[in-house]
């Protein structure tokens, strides 16, 4: 042991870990490593050899290809002015409907409660053909109001379930002091509430931005034009019935999942302290 | 003062609580309806009682369905959970590249269910896939087969491409709940050995129980509401082997326009959640009298 | 954060008075299920030398892949907005939509355009209801088993005609190590080629039809008939290995890289290979089993419809009137190589290949569409599920037609 001496147990066990998560994280990262190396081919290559043979070339044309005849561009742009709304949407109307769930004692609370736990549960396809109705009845179909409100309103499940469960370790305290200085109650919801909140609306944010972002089957059922469809849908089009190009698919798929992946960096840190404090109580 | 703050409450509910019956509650409760009527989506609905619910039981591909659900479920509330919570229990320290780690681990969750089918179709394609070339360079030759064409084990394929999306989502959320333990109680368990894991079974698995109870909602409702892998990776092929209820009832919904009987799966699924989810909501219920 | 909300403010003002500006234009929204490559150009291509001759017309097409459009199909043709021009499918798929009103009589665009001389008269039977016309058939393309000529004349093979050559090739093939017969039948439908061609052997034109019809019943012993011929090819392992883990597409590898030597497929297998392949690919009528039945081939053809409640019928008429006109047919067959309605085309516009395709349809006594446009969609469903379950365990062929029947008379009683 003499001349190990200098690292500690300790530091050779963490040496140890360190090398089995790395392989295991390598491991798990192959699909997207096969991913990457597929956008960076032609489709005559893949045709001809295989998914897995050795790249004849490499070429950045596919992801070129796919920003301008596949319009991921403008797909792009579109999931931002769909995601983003129901974004605030759902954050702002779930945080609402969290705070008087948490905060107030009142019949029908839990029934409420329940109501939204329970939407949570529905297997979601089958509101399709009602909800298009709906849409179709609003004047709302084929616009990105259709999907905006559908990704709002579902996604209130969810969201009044996390932040309710979040806002009930909120000490009842601070809004009867607040009461007291003659506060109303919704800034005690807005300036009490809301910014105590954060970490877990950044928390449940972060997942349903996900979420709405990569929805493709609201998006298949409530638009119809191109120049309206979120960049899932979008990408679904470039399938075709005989003939797909597969590598222009991926390089698209891949420019799609990088606002995500920001996302999720950037909120990384809030995520988990979030979910942390989420799942306290 | 009292009865204010409770029209406060409903005034502030009446918004949300309009939307979410116009948009959710609502077609809900019309596809209820509908799961009694022969509708196809274009003429008017036709009543017809139970006929759906007595011919979904006869149909060998719901029951198919139905067992492949349960399949499902089983395996998710074992695999992904136990090498979620491993994998957080690992993590859950200073070790060099932790962050980067943990951004790999959870990865799969933002990328959308197609791409993820399309890249585990290429994994499990039988001339030259990973899998099938992996398992012959290493000798294991016998093992290869066609993964998502062989009715055998097409569904455990598919099951395996969703471990690897869910699994980040589970190791979060238990390194959210291994945040709230305090650091010296998880260090000590984790050094001494045996006596470590003694620990573990009896001071930090009991500590992390409230993230043990949402990782079980969480998991239960996903292996129910399983349609995206299956969708994108076989469509329940092949002749149904690798179906699950979500699947079928948007087959026979969107598919072969039959929205009653699609109706009536999307009814037997919610209350098979529901009957699952039960036990969670009773202990909510528990807690709230409190 | 007030930022982030101003700038997404300006965006959405952006987009709405960008699609505001765009409205000075009479807009024409067209949907279609043309997401391959080259018919999506070939459309692109036809929509502006449209534009060109009718500039005060914007033409705005949207692609929807072809699985994801039948099921969007119905939602937007109950919407109070469908769009004003949809691609289809002819036969049973198109009549199903005609017969619920949701889709707008153009008899008067036949009359007016004289097509019931241009087209040749089968394709009228196929777009007219009750005497008035609904739909207007554009292109359509021939069936038939592909091949490798290289590896033909490499082991000395002649295109079988007969069930018995066509067996004797597969297996000299098999014996020199080359897969007889590629084929992916992930998505089924491609299996359900095999079942309609050798029904349409066994059987002939008539009796499939009915079949699809519903008024003859799968466990039939003539429809069983069909199977052991079928399953004298699986026995052998003729087929590909491990077929229903592939795509289409992905099985054409096999016959580009030079390991297989035959596929059974439409003719835009033509797009899916590198020009060098497609240069060594032929093609043989499916092989006749039965020499007193008579010959059938699968000819789907594809075409435009316009939904009842369209906005702009008028434009939308104008548009059909020039996809049938010899131009609008010109420019979308030399793109894509399928083969126009129109009888003004002379043959020697098309391709060597496409010329004999012409030939032997016109040497065809009856033609079928393809086994899912013939036949109800849910049917389809299951039957295509019957058939990969029949390649998986071919034993269970008598409980799995059984089964196949009980389904299907479920659903056409219904």
């Amino acid at each position: 042991m003499g001349e190990l001496a200098i690292f500690s147990k300790k530091q050779i066990g963490n040496a140890i870990l360190f090398v089995l998560l790395l392989s295991f994280v390598i491991v798990w990262l192959l699909p997207v490593g096969g991913a990457i190396l597929t956008a960076l081919r032609s489709m005559d290559d893949l045709i001809a050899n295989g998914f897995w043979s050795k790249p004849e070339v490499l070429t950045f044309d596919n992801f070129r290809e796919s920003w301008s005849t596949g319009m991921v561009g403008r797909y792009l742009f579109n999931s931002f002015i769909v995601t983003i709304p129901a974004l605030i949407g759902t954050l702002f109307l779930s945080a609402l409907s969290g705070f008087v769930l948490a905060h107030y004692r009142f019949k029908g609370n839990i029934f409420i409660y329940l109501t939204f736990v329970g939407g949570m549960l529905i297997p979601y396809q089958i509101l399709m053909i009602p909800v298009f109705q709906l849409s179709n009845f609003l004047n709302i179909y084929n616009t990105y109001w259709g999907l905006v409100m559908i990704h709002m309103v579902f996604q209130m499940g969810f969201c009044t379930f996390f932040l309710r469960n979040f806002m009930r370790t909120i000490p009842v305290e601070l809004a009867e002091a607040a009461r007291i200085d003659g506060c109303s109650e919704f800034r005690i919801f807005w300036q009490i509430y809301l910014p105590l909140s954060k970490p877990a609306l950044a928390a449940v944010g972060t997942l349903e931005f996900t979420w709405i972002f990569n929805d493709y089957l609201w998006a298949l059922v409530l638009i119809r034009n191109d120049s309206l469809k979120p960049v899932t849908a979008g990408l679904a089009s470039l399938r075709g019935q005989f003939i797909s190009s597969w590598t222009i698919l991926v390089a698209g798929s891949l420019l799609a999942s990088i606002p995500t992946l920001l996302v999720f960096i950037f909120l990384q840190r809030y995520f988990i302290e979030g979910l942390t404090m989420g799942s306290g109580k | 003062m009292k009865s204010n703050r409770n029209k406060t409450a409903w005034f502030f509910l009446t918004g949300p609580l309009v939307l979410y019956l116009g948009w959710v509650i609502g077609p809900s409760l019309y596809t209820v309806y509908l799961s009694l009527t022969k509708y196809d989506g274009l003429s008017s609905p036709e009543f017809i009682g139970l006929k759906n619910f007595y011919r979904l039981f006869q149909d060998p591909v719901f029951i198919t369905s139905l067992v492949n659900n349960i399949k499902w479920l089983l395996s998710f509330l074992v695999i992904p959970v136990v090498l979620g919570l491993v994998l957080a229990l690992l993590l859950n320290n200073q070790i060099k590249g932790n962050k980067l780690f943990k951004a790999a681990i959870y990865s799969p969750m933002i990328l959308s269910p197609i791409v993820i089918g399309l890249l585990w179709g290429w994994i499990y394609e039988p001339a030259g896939g990973l899998l099938n070339s992996t398992l012959s360079v290493i000798g294991l030759n016998y093992l290869t087969r066609g993964w998502l064409s062989d009715p055998e084990v097409v569904l455990y394929a598919i099951i395996a491409a969703a471990v690897w999306r869910h699994v980040g989502y589970v190791m979060i959320l238990f390194l959210a709940g291994l945040k709230t333990i305090p650091l010296v109680v998880i260090e000590a368990a984790r050094v001494d050995g045996a006596s470590g894991w003694k620990k573990f079974w009896h001071i930090i698995l009991p500590m992390l129980r409230p993230a043990t109870v949402i990782v079980f909602v969480v998991t239960i409702i996903q292996s129910f509401r399983a349609f995206d892998m299956v969708n994108s990776m076989t469509e329940g092929g092949p002749f149904n082997s690798s179906n699950v209820l979500a699947n079928l009832m948007y087959i026979e919904a969107f598919k072969n326009y039959r929205m009653g009987y699609g109706g009536s799966i999307a009814v037997i699924l919610f209350l098979l959640m529901f009957a699952f989810i039960v036990f969670y909501l009773k202990q909510i219920m528990k807690n709230e009298v409190d | 954060m007030k930022k982030s909300f101003l700038s997404l403010t300006l965006l959405i003002l952006l987009v709405i008075g960008g699609s505001a500006f765009a409205e000075t234009k009479d807009v024409l929204v067209v949907n279609s299920y043309m997401s391959d490559p080259v018919p999506k150009e070939a459309l692109a291509e036809l929509v502006k030398a449209f534009e060109e001759a009718n500039p005060e017309i914007d033409v705005q097409v949207s692609t929807t892949a072809h699985e994801d459009f039948k099921k969007a199909l119905r939602i937007w043709l109950s919407s109070d907005n469908p769009p004003d021009v949809i691609t289809w499918f002819a036969g049973n798929r198109a009549k199903y939509f005609i017969d619920k009103g949701l889709i707008l009589e153009i008899t008067d665009v036949w009359q007016e355009e004289n097509l019931d001389e241009k087209f040749p008269r089968a394709f009228r039977s196929i777009s007219f209801v009750d005497d008035e016309a609904y739909f207007m058939p554009n292109n359509w393309y021939w069936w038939s088993v592909f091949y490798r000529k290289s590896i033909f004349e490499q082991y000395g093979l002649e295109e079988p005609a007969t069930w018995e050559e066509f067996l004797q090739v597969c297996q000299t093939l098999q014996d020199n190590g080359v897969i007889p017969i590629t084929i992916g039948t992930k998505f089924r439908w491609t299996a359900a080629a095999w079942f309609d061609y050798l029904n349409l052997r066994i059987n002939g034109q008539e009796f499939h039809l009915r079949l699809m019809e519903g008024k003859v019943s799968y466990n039939d012993p003539r429809v069983k008939q069909v199977f052991t011929y079928w399953r004298q090819l699986l026995d052998r392992g003729y087929f590909l290995e491990n077929a229903a883990a592939y795509s289409w597409q992905e099985g054409v590898r096999f016959l580009a890289n030079g390991e297989a030597a035959m596929y059974l497929m439409g003719q835009f297998i033509l797009d899916a290979v590198p020009a060098e392949v497609a240069a060594d690919l032929d093609f043989f009528r499916f092989p006749v089993i039965d020499p007193t039945v008579p010959l059938a081939e699968d000819t789907p053809t594809d075409g435009y419809m316009i939904p009842r409640k369209a906005k702009n019928p008028e434009l939308a008429k104008k548009f059909l009137k020039f996809l049938a006109s010899k131009e609008g047919q010109l420019i979308f067959i030399e793109k894509t190589g399928r083969i126009g309605v129109n009888n003004q085309i002379p043959l020697d516009r098309y391709t060597p290949l496409t010329q004999k395709g012409v030939k032997m349809i016109e040497a065809t006594d009856a033609l079928a569409q393809f086994y899912d446009r013939d036949t109800l969609p849910s049917v389809a469903d299951k039957g295509m599920n019957a058939f990969m379950e029949f390649w998986a365990y071919p034993d269970r062929i008598d409980l799995i037609l059984d089964n196949l029947e009980r389904e299907s008379q479920l659903i056409f009683t219904e």
